[in-house]
């Protein structure tokens, strides 16, 4: 073969995959293959919540105990407790590992700071097999991995701790994990703990198809895998939020639900969040002591 | 929907085994990464929604990539990209060009060239499929695609040898 389509044909093969290839393959397999796996995982986890929201909402024992401590809440921060580093030409990690300190409740404190520990170091490792494998392919690609936190919001009584993964291979993806402290009563807060029953998961699903919708006429530029979105045949569309969809609670005290790039929208759209108005979910929440 | 759990075996065999390859293909055409992995998405979207359409399973693989290519012109379409061009235009294109290219321009000249003849260059020479596989990926008849296989290298200006003619 003609040596120009030598040279054509390996720039072609030199196309790099994304990280993220997998992933979007395996959530599109997933969609259409394993309805009944499916189920039985989100029996599992509901299970799981309803067990922790009893634990929390429904003692007055285990809620009192909290009451009893002292005012200490301004103290409990979120600090960088530890990074990892990597600077090599084209290979690039930088990961800052958060620890909520002061929190009285330490077993709550031990479970988050040992959780993000241990994804850092699981993110750092899975970073240097991979770059070792390119080297040793001696391909040359780009290899960047960036993990951090936010504070979305601290106040009195709630710490929203908002931790990103940036994956870079080409182009990048982000994912955003949520964590909400109640401060005063140091508790950890789940999106079903917020609310009576499970009826909310219908509720937000149905106001952010709405957002969405919305969006969409008032943004030629937004797009979502929404029912009544142009051309959505033969897609998947965004049926329902997860029991625990991942959440924080902004300053002004409203529920914001979000979601990792890729899941709700095409690619650009990015990581996207929707604020839900508190009007509309009153009826169903078990106070309004955290979403205002 | 799927008639048997076989076919939708072997289908998400096919695409495990091909993903690599399909990316690059829809990133051939769309040229960045998002737009590539939406592509990839909503070809196996397809793909499971119209499994039962597949009547002979050995094709599976040109069916699968027929997808990915219509998917890519699609998004093409919709983004209002794609240049029509007609035999003429590009025949215009093989005339009056420097005989010695620069890897830029070669590279430049693949690009620019109308998205029905890139096809099968891409398919025939990148994803090293055989013709009458590219003719069931592109829904052509054998003929069509070794003319435009043809007019494409002349574009390129790629010196073809004996041999290689052949193997087209």
């Amino acid at each position: 073969m003609d040596k120009n389509l030598e040279h054509l044909k390996n720039n072609y093969q030199e196309i790099p995959i994304p990280a993220e290839l997998d992933f979007v393959v395996k959530k599109a397999i997933r969609k259409h293959r394993t309805k009944r796996t499916n189920l039985r995982w989100i029996m599992g986890t509901a299970a799981a919540v309803i067990v922790f929201v009893s634990g929390v909402n429904s003692s007055p024992t285990f809620a009192n105990a909290f009451s009893d401590i002292p005012v200490l809440n301004n103290i409990v921060k979120v600090i960088t407790f530890r990074e990892y580093k990597v600077d090599e030409d084209t290979y690039n990690a930088d990961l800052k590992v958060p620890a909520v300190t002061n929190l009285e409740n330490k077993k709550l404190e031990e479970m988050l700071n040992k959780q993000y520990l241990e994804e850092n170091k699981q993110l750092y490792e899975d970073f240097k097999k991979d770059m070792e494998a390119m080297k040793q392919e001696g391909s040359g690609g780009h290899l960047g991995i960036d993990s951090g936190y936010e504070v979305k919001t601290d106040n009195e009584q709630i710490l929203s701790i908002g931790r990103y993964v940036v994956n870079t291979v080409g182009s990048s993806s982000t994912t955003i994990k949520y964590d909400t402290i109640d401060k005063k009563n140091q508790v950890l807060i789940t999106l079903p703990s917020l609310f009576k029953d499970d009826t909310y998961v219908t509720t937000i699903s149905q106001i952010i198809k709405e957002q969405m919708n919305a969006q969409m006429k008032s943004d030629p530029d937004k797009f979502y895998w929404v029912e009544g979105a142009p051309d959505m045949d033969s897609m998947e569309t965004f049926t329902t939020i997860q029991k625990d969809q991942s959440f924080y609670i902004n300053t002004e005290g409203k529920l914001v639900i979000s979601f990792d790039k890729y899941v709700v929208a095409p690619g650009y759209m990015g990581v996207v969040e929707f604020v839900i108005p508190t009007e509309k979910i009153a009826a169903d929440l078990v106070s309004s002591a955290y979403i205002k | 929907m799927l008639s048997n759990k076989k076919l939708e075996n072997s289908l998400v065999q096919c695409i495990t085994d091909h993903k690599e390859s399909i990316y690059r293909l829809a990133y051939s055409y769309v040229r960045n990464s998002e737009d590539a992995l939406d592509i990839v998405q909503e070809s196996i979207h397809k793909a499971f929604s119209s499994a039962a359409s597949l009547k002979n399973p050995d094709a599976m693989k040109s069916w699968f990539y027929r997808i990915v290519v219509n998917t890519s012109l699609d998004f093409l379409r919709k983004q209002k990209r794609i240049q029509l061009m007609d035999e003429e235009t590009l025949e215009s294109y093989s005339q009056g060009m420097p005989d010695v290219y620069q890897n830029i321009d070669l590279e430049k000249a693949l690009e620019e060239l109308p998205v029905k003849y890139r096809s099968v260059v891409v398919l025939r020479y990148f994803e090293d499929l055989k013709i009458e596989e590219i003719a069931e990926v592109l829904d052509e008849n054998i003929n069509t695609v070794k003319t435009r296989l043809y007019q494409a290298l002349r574009v390129l200006r790629v010196k073809l040898n004996d041999d290689s003619y052949v193997e087209v």
